[in-house]
């Protein structure tokens, strides 16, 4: 803040200071204005091209110093009066570079003794030798009474007649100061503008070409209104020669518009000036359009109307300014300078404040420091830029760090909502274990009930097979008492008798009566028969006794090493009296069979089961009882390097279809009629065998029979 | 002596039946249900006892197989285990007179003997005396046909009084015949 305000202080008390330097220097200059008479009217001597049709006119003395003829399309008449003696051999310099047509005319006594031409139209060959940048016309040395100098003057801009008579010494000495001081300005401007265009090329930031543009308006400008491109001879066209000056004013004003748009960022910044800096283009392209139609003086004067929209940038810069763009404070001050220099160029024009060097040159200064003010500000917006961008940086820096904090507080409700819904998985698992348990428990019902029907049938079975030994063992028991009572008798007889006795042979014949009576020989067949028959009956009791004890393990789930057949063996006891009117079970087994290791309760639940479905299959068919059979037949086989245990057990019953084979190991398919089985036997069986890794096929046929093929492994 | 045929097909059973029961009654034992038919038409069987579980045919069939032919002989079933649907079975089709269950009471199982032996005898005497009253009922029959061709013959009675005679002994025979 302080820097630049010290600046911009700095540099209008610079502006002050040169103004008066110039008035107080040495080369001060002395215009003649007050000896110059202007020709008023101004319709008639259109066409008049020679000052002695002039002479009776009514002359009007200038009251300034330097006459300002305005901006007019109509040539333009002044005179002055010189002394023909002090004045001889001197110059009339016409300090003003913009007048298209000059022509100057020494009148010695009522007779034109020279006439000279100067301007932008005249061609270079016809022009008088000029001392410098400005036109000057040699005053003849002649012996006459009045000596008069007539200058008649046109131009496309406004005409301002700074008039001084001087030696040619002098004039060169002014026009070598003038030269070196715009030899300064305009190695100002170039430097600036290379800098700039240095700048466009590095940064490719299209400010920096705007503003060389910019740069080359301004400066091009300065060179016409000096002079210069005549003093070097730039320009060849007089069409162009015409239109120089308003082109460069058209230019200037046009790329200050799009510099000042561009610079400011008026569009975000300031939309409003945007458009109104928008709409000031249109006076420049009416400017341009009359300036090629040719009416020169009107867009001389639109050009100027146009360029006091300058003032406008004074609140756009403070606008700009106070919403944070610090390079917005340069440009304020490059155009208040600028401002200044243009405002004092005017009211010199006008006579308001004295016309000399310094006001003369205050708008070269003006612009040179407005340049060097605006690169400032542009410098300036190089900071502003990396300041931008470093603020930038760190916004996403906070940005990140935000996005962070944002981040961790998602991933911490993120993990509160994983916790919640592990809770919620974990009870959904818990309500789905006991799920499983009801269902394993039914599972373990309908198993137990099963297991129930079996041990029904078995127990049936069993009690009627225990019934048989049981009937005759008691029944025989008491015949065989009777049959011995009868020996005792017959034994009881034969030793009573007296071996000395003379009646031996009677009481003999007694016993053998006796004995013939007793059937004797049938008793003691008989006591063999029935001895065999409790013997047997014995034998099969205590078979069925171990049979029994083998199947008291089906509850028990303890593995033990066992033999196949043993175990075929205990089930078929079991199930004799079951399948005797039933079917014949034929058995092979193989001698030599290894014991494996298994849960011998669950293997007879396997065999009882096959078994009885088997018997109970020949029982649907035609067959009669001697014709049914089911055959158990167990081996050892070897197959690629692995030994099994194969147990088969064929039926000649009905056989099964296809579809009835794929069922039947599913739980609660049943063939029999409701309540007479629990359609698990199977399914038990598949999953007892499954706890084996013993594997079961079927082959059936139906009206033929069917095989089940058990395999455990060793 | 009371003649029991007993047919098992656990041939211990048969053994033990004739060693308790050869002293009071005339047994008769085999395994083989064609010989259970051939003694029964060789001997004046009064009690059949069968075992119903038998391979070939149950106790219930060999009953059905053999009424037709032996209607009077008294079925006694003897089961192992209470196969309690057979049993009804056959009671309700009048094809056992009792049911013994394995393991057998000797005395219980010879007063049901003796009892059913009752039944035989009184099932037979009653066809007896049956066949015998029909006997009499024919040659009464007979009799009164035979006396009206001798009152036809006869020339003492007049012919009213035949026809009076005749029309009177055939409402005795109508009353004599047995309706059927």
């Amino acid at each position: 803040m302080t820097n630049r305000k010290a600046i911009s202080r700095l540099s209008f008390l610079l502006f002050v200071v040169s103004i008066f330097s110039f008035q107080a220097s040495s080369f001060a200059q002395k215009y003649l204005g007050s000896r110059l008479e202007i020709l008023s009217t101004t319709e008639l001597n259109a066409d008049v091209q020679s000052p002695i049709d002039l002479l009776h006119e009514t002359w009007v003395r200038s009251d300034l110093d330097v006459p300002n003829l305005g901006n007019s399309s109509n040539w333009v008449w002044a005179r002055l009066d010189l002394d023909p003696v002090i004045d001889a051999g001197l110059s009339v310099e016409i300090a003003y570079a913009t007048i298209d047509s000059l022509q100057v005319f020494m009148v010695c006594d009522g007779i034109v003794k020279s006439k000279s031409s100067a301007g932008a139209t005249i061609p270079r060959s016809l022009r008088e030798q000029q001392l410098g940048n400005y036109p000057s016309f040699p005053i003849p040395v002649e012996d006459c009474m009045k000596l008069t100098c007539y200058i008649r003057a046109w131009s496309g801009k406004q005409i301002l007649l700074p008039v001084r008579v001087e030696g040619s010494r002098k004039l060169l000495t002014d026009g070598h100061y003038r030269d070196v001081f715009f030899a300064i300005y305009f190695g100002v401007v170039i430097s600036l503008l290379i800098y700039n265009l240095f700048l466009y090329f590095s940064v490719k930031d299209n400010n920096y070409l705007q503003y060389v543009l910019f740069i080359i308006a301004v400066g091009g400008t300065q060179l016409v209104l000096n002079g210069y491109d005549r003093v070097f001879e730039l320009i060849s066209s007089p069409w162009l020669a015409l239109r120089i000056t308003h082109i460069f004013g058209i230019l200037s004003g046009v790329f200050s518009i799009l510099f000042v748009r561009n610079f400011l960022h008026l569009k975000s910044k300031a939309p409003l000036y945007h458009k109104i800096f928008g709409w000031l283009y249109i006076p420049y392209v009416f400017a341009s359009i009359l300036l090629v139609l040719g009416y020169f003086n009107a867009s001389y004067d639109m050009i100027n109307v146009s360029a006091l929209s300058i003032v406008l940038l004074v609140p756009v810069s403070i606008k700009v300014w106070r919403s944070g763009d610090e390079s917005a404070a340069y440009f304020l001050v490059g155009w208040l300078v600028f401002i200044t220099a243009v405002t004092v160029f005017v009211l010199k024009d006008f006579g308001l404040i004295p016309y000399n060097e310094a006001t003369l040159y205050a708008l070269p200064i003006g612009s040179a420091i407005e340049l060097v003010v605006l690169s400032l500000a542009l410098g300036s917006r190089i900071n502003q830029l990396k300041k931008d961008r470093q603020k930038a940086k760190e916004k996403e820096l906070n940005t990140s760090l935000l996005n962070e904090k944002i981040q961790r507080e998602q991933n911490v409700e993120l993990e509160k909502n994983v916790t919640e819904r592990t809770s919620e998985l974990t009870e959904m698992n818990d309500s789905l274990a006991e799920t499983l348990e009801d269902l394993k428990s039914a599972q373990q019902q309908l198993i137990q009930s099963e297991k129930l029907a079996s041990l029904g049938q078995l127990t049936a079975g069993i009690a009627h097979e225990l019934n048989n030994p049981i009937n005759f063992v008691t029944s025989s028991t008491q015949s065989l008492k009777r049959d011995f009572s009868d020996l005792k008798e017959v034994i009881q007889s034969v030793a009573g008798l007296q071996p000395m006795s003379d009646k031996l042979s009677d009481e003999l014949e007694v016993v053998i009566q006796r004995m013939k009576e007793l059937d004797i020989a049938f008793t003691l067949k008989e006591i063999d028969e029935l001895l065999a028959g409790v013997e047997d009956g014995a034998e099969r009791t205590a078979e069925i006794v171990s049979g029994l004890r083998i199947f008291s393990r089906m509850d028990g789930n303890q593995s033990s090493d066992a033999n196949i057949n043993e175990l075929l063996t205990s089930t078929l006891i079991i199930l004799r009296s079951n399948l005797k009117d039933e079917a014949d079970v034929l058995t092979e087994f193989s001698e030599n069979l290894p014991n494996i290791n298994c849960q011998p309760g669950k293997l007879n639940q396997v065999f009882m089961n096959i078994i009885t479905n088997a018997a109970q299959a020949t029982m649907e068919t035609q067959l009669i009882r001697s014709e049914r059979e089911v055959k158990v037949r167990t081996r050892l086989v070897n197959d690629a390097g692995k030994q099994f245990i194969q147990v088969d057990i064929t039926d000649n019953g009905v056989g099964m279809s296809e579809q009835k084979k794929s069922q039947i190991f599913n739980p609660f398919f049943t063939t029999k009629g409701v309540g007479q089985g629990t359609g698990l036997g199977l399914s038990i069986v598949k999953g007892i065998l499954d706890d084996h890794d013993a594997t079961i096929e079927i082959t059936s046929e139906i009206g033929q029979g069917t095989t089940f093929l058990l395999s455990f492994p060793l | 002596m009371i003649n029991v045929l007993y047919i098992d097909d656990e041939e211990h059973n048969l053994t033990s039946f004739r060693a308790a029961f050869r002293r009071t009654f005339q047994v008769f034992v085999t395994t083989e249900p064609s010989e259970a038919v051939r003694i029964l038409e060789e001997n004046p069987i009064e009690v059949v006892i069968s075992d119903q579980k038998m391979p070939t045919l149950s106790g219930v069939e060999f009953f059905e197989l053999i009424m037709p032919e032996h209607p009077n002989p008294v079925r006694m079933l003897l089961t192992g285990h209470a196969d309690i649907d057979a049993v009804i079975d056959a009671i309700n089709k009048g094809q056992i007179y009792k049911y013994i269950s394995k393991p057998w009471n000797e005395a219980e199982l010879k007063r049901l003997v003796e009892e059913a032996s009752e039944l035989y005898q009184f099932r037979t005497a009653q066809d007896t005396q049956a066949s015998d009253y029909s006997k009499r009922l024919y040659s009464a029959q007979e009799k009164l046909e035979s006396l009206i061709s001798e009152i036809k013959s006869s020339t003492d009675i007049t012919n009213d009084n035949k026809e009076s005679y005749i029309e009177t002994i055939n409402g005795a025979i109508s009353l004599l015949q047995v309706p059927t």
